[in-house]
């Protein structure tokens, strides 16, 4: 178990180390930031004095080893743009982002998870079709569409709840909802799929016909197996807590990590950009990782087979 | 992916496989004319999509106010709001076809790769496969785009690295799976070349897999570009896509929700048709996909 742990700990690093190179060279091919930055009249000393400042007129090699070394150290540069820390110009963000992105994980869940399993249990039911046209309509609908629609709907028409903006809590219901409502959606599909799939193996079979009551198969079979890969998507929503909400803040001018990072890139603001995807980065490895780590809870079966191949 | 060929056998009773079911049909010709207004719409487009009717500003479609000179209205600056649409669907699908083909061939390709040299080479392939399925690829492409800026040929190309790691992954494994089959050996034998087994042999095998996961990439393309030009990052004005239109089309919600709501129900309609259809060709031609 522990050479297991140590080597998924090795491969999330690579990860991380691969996203920074990534940073690294994306930046260094998109060409002269001082060019971008300052603009094109600027004399040739401020020019030169921003690269001095920035480190750009180091050798390539060298400009990798200090960035890779800083950025270990948590120095993730300063906002190009207002000089101040985009660490920290970004971890303020993440507040007003979990604000949103929490509840929605809550309903994307708490509706999605039942109704897949509702709808799989009762295959080919009104329901059943109910839920899944349901479904796709929430997978093919953008959520900028959603979002606009909802507005229109419920802040132009019937005036009930704020169209954009924050500071109260009702500024978030339109938000929470336009965001869980797709989640929701995709959710409920991997569900019935992941439970169909389940019910249809030999085991679920065996069960009913040595008379064990259905209720107590589904329980004590079906949803446990059902849970292994419907586990792998939740964690996926739970890694993109801090960027799944990019479009939707966008559309409610919501002031949080997506919006900033929206700004940010037609700013052309890297570092932000860079810090932001670092730290998503970061969370997305984090939450693979406990996936990984909850397979074996899940399943008694990888936890033997890594026991066997870790001893 | 290794063992996915085999399961599919005890799958799908062979009855009522002929007719196409009613959704699909709908499904089909949506996309049918999707397909004729992009390819015609210089033609078909009543005015110039950049033809500005000034004293036609916000003009309501026709059924709520407005007159058959712009059937479904005119924006802020009164350009037609039908003659923008089409223009959008050509855009839009444009880039989608462009980036899932230019997808699937790389990924496509890296899969090939990795299953010809096996050894380190695979190993990076499937270091580079991990490393796109652990971002998300809108951060990703915000990223690439605030570091390079925006044009189209960029464009096309970041969204075609969409999904490029799920061919990589199937590209791979049936080619390792084909590989150890007799034809694959068989003409390797008679001496030809590797690119000949893959391209001529290996490839049109494994190509009814490839292109359903074409079918589930390509409304995915849709919606991300359409998202990315929403956000003022994708397509630039003067040019138009369906999630530009609606982007732009924001600022006039309350005053002329047209703007917006023709080329948003044309997003919804078109990623539904391309879903239902495409879920419908898996069911029949590749059922261990699903």
């Amino acid at each position: 178990m522990l050479r297991f742990l140590a080597s998924r700990l090795a491969r999330a690093l690579l990860t991380i180390a691969m996203v920074v190179t990534f940073a690294f060279v994306v930046l260094r091919l998109s060409g002269d930031p001082a060019l971008l930055i300052m603009s094109v009249d600027a004399p040739p000393e401020a020019i030169a004095a921003f690269r001095a400042a920035w480190g750009l007129d180091e050798p390539l090699w060298m400009q990798y080893v200090k960035y890779f070394g800083a950025i270990v150290q948590g120095d993730l540069g300063r906002s190009m743009r207002d000089g101040r820390d985009a660490i920290v110009l970004v971890t303020e963000r993440i507040p007003a982002t979990l604000a949103l992105t929490l509840p929605a994980l809550a309903i994307k869940i708490g509706i999605g998870i039942p109704a897949g399993i509702y709808a799989a249990l009762h295959r080919n039911s009104l329901t059943d079709r109910l839920v899944m046209t349901l479904a796709v309509m929430g997978f093919t609908v953008p959520s900028f569409v959603l979002g606009l629609l909802l507005v229109l709907v419920f802040a132009v028409q019937l005036g009930w709840l704020p169209s954009g903006g924050d500071g109260t809590w009702r500024h978030a219901i339109l938000p929470v909802v336009t965001l869980g409502i797709g989640g929701a959606a995709v959710l409920a599909r991997f569900t019935r799929s992941a439970m169909l799939e389940v019910l249809g193996q030999p085991y679920i079979r065996t069960a009913s016909a040595k008379g064990v009551p259905w209720r107590a198969v589904v329980r004590g079979h079906a949803l446990p197996n059902a849970a292994i890969p419907t586990v792998t998507i939740i964690g996926f929503m739970v890694g993109s807590l801090i960027a799944g909400a990019v479009v939707v803040e966008s559309v409610f001018s919501w002031p949080g990590v997506g919006r900033l990072l929206v700004v940010a890139v037609s700013n052309r603001d890297l570092a932000v950009v860079q810090c932001i995807l670092l730290l998503v980065a970061a969370t997305m490895v984090a939450s693979n990782l406990i996936v990984d780590l909850l397979y074996g809870a899940l399943d008694p079966r990888l936890r033997q087979a890594r026991a066997g191949g870790a001893g | 992916m290794s063992d996915a060929v085999l399961p599919a056998v005890t799958a799908a009773p062979p009855r009522r496989r002929t007719r196409v079911p009613v959704a699909v049909a709908i499904g089909l010709g949506w996309i049918a004319l999707m397909l004729a207004v992009a390819l015609l719409a210089d033609v078909i487009s009543p005015y110039a999509y950049t033809a500005l009717d000034l004293r036609n500003r916000l003009s309501a479609p026709v059924g709520i106010g407005g007159s058959w000179a712009h059937g479904l209205g005119t924006d802020e600056l009164g350009r037609d709001v039908l003659s923008r649409l089409f223009h959008s669907i050509r855009m839009s699908l444009l880039i989608a076809f462009g980036a899932t083909i230019i997808g699937a061939a790389f990924g496509t390709g890296m899969g090939f790769l990795a299953a010809h040299f096996r050894g380190w080479v695979e190993q990076a392939v499937l270091a580079l496969v991990d490393f796109s399925a652990s971002l998300p690829f809108l951060i990703l492409a915000l990223a690439v785009l605030a570091f390079f800026g925006n044009s189209l040929t960029l464009f096309v190309v970041l969204l075609g690295f969409h999904a490029w790691e799920r061919y990589a992954r199937i590209a791979r494994g049936l080619a390792i799976s084909a590989g150890a089959q007799g034809y694959a050996a068989a003409v390797r034998q008679l001496g030809a070349r590797p690119l000949r087994v893959y391209w001529r042999h290996i490839l049109p095998n494994i190509a009814s897999t490839l292109i359903i996961s074409m079918t589930l990439a390509f409304p995915e393309i849709i919606l991300l570009e359409s998202g990315l030009s929403f956000l003022g990052l994708g397509v630039q004005p003067p040019a138009t896509s369906l999630g530009n239109m609606v982007g732009y089309g924001r600022e006039y919600l309350t005053r002329a929700p047209w703007i917006l709501l023709a080329p948003a129900f044309t997003i919804i309609l078109t990623t539904l048709a391309i879903s239902i259809v495409g879920d419908w060709l898996r069911d029949r031609l590749d059922p261990t996909l699903r």
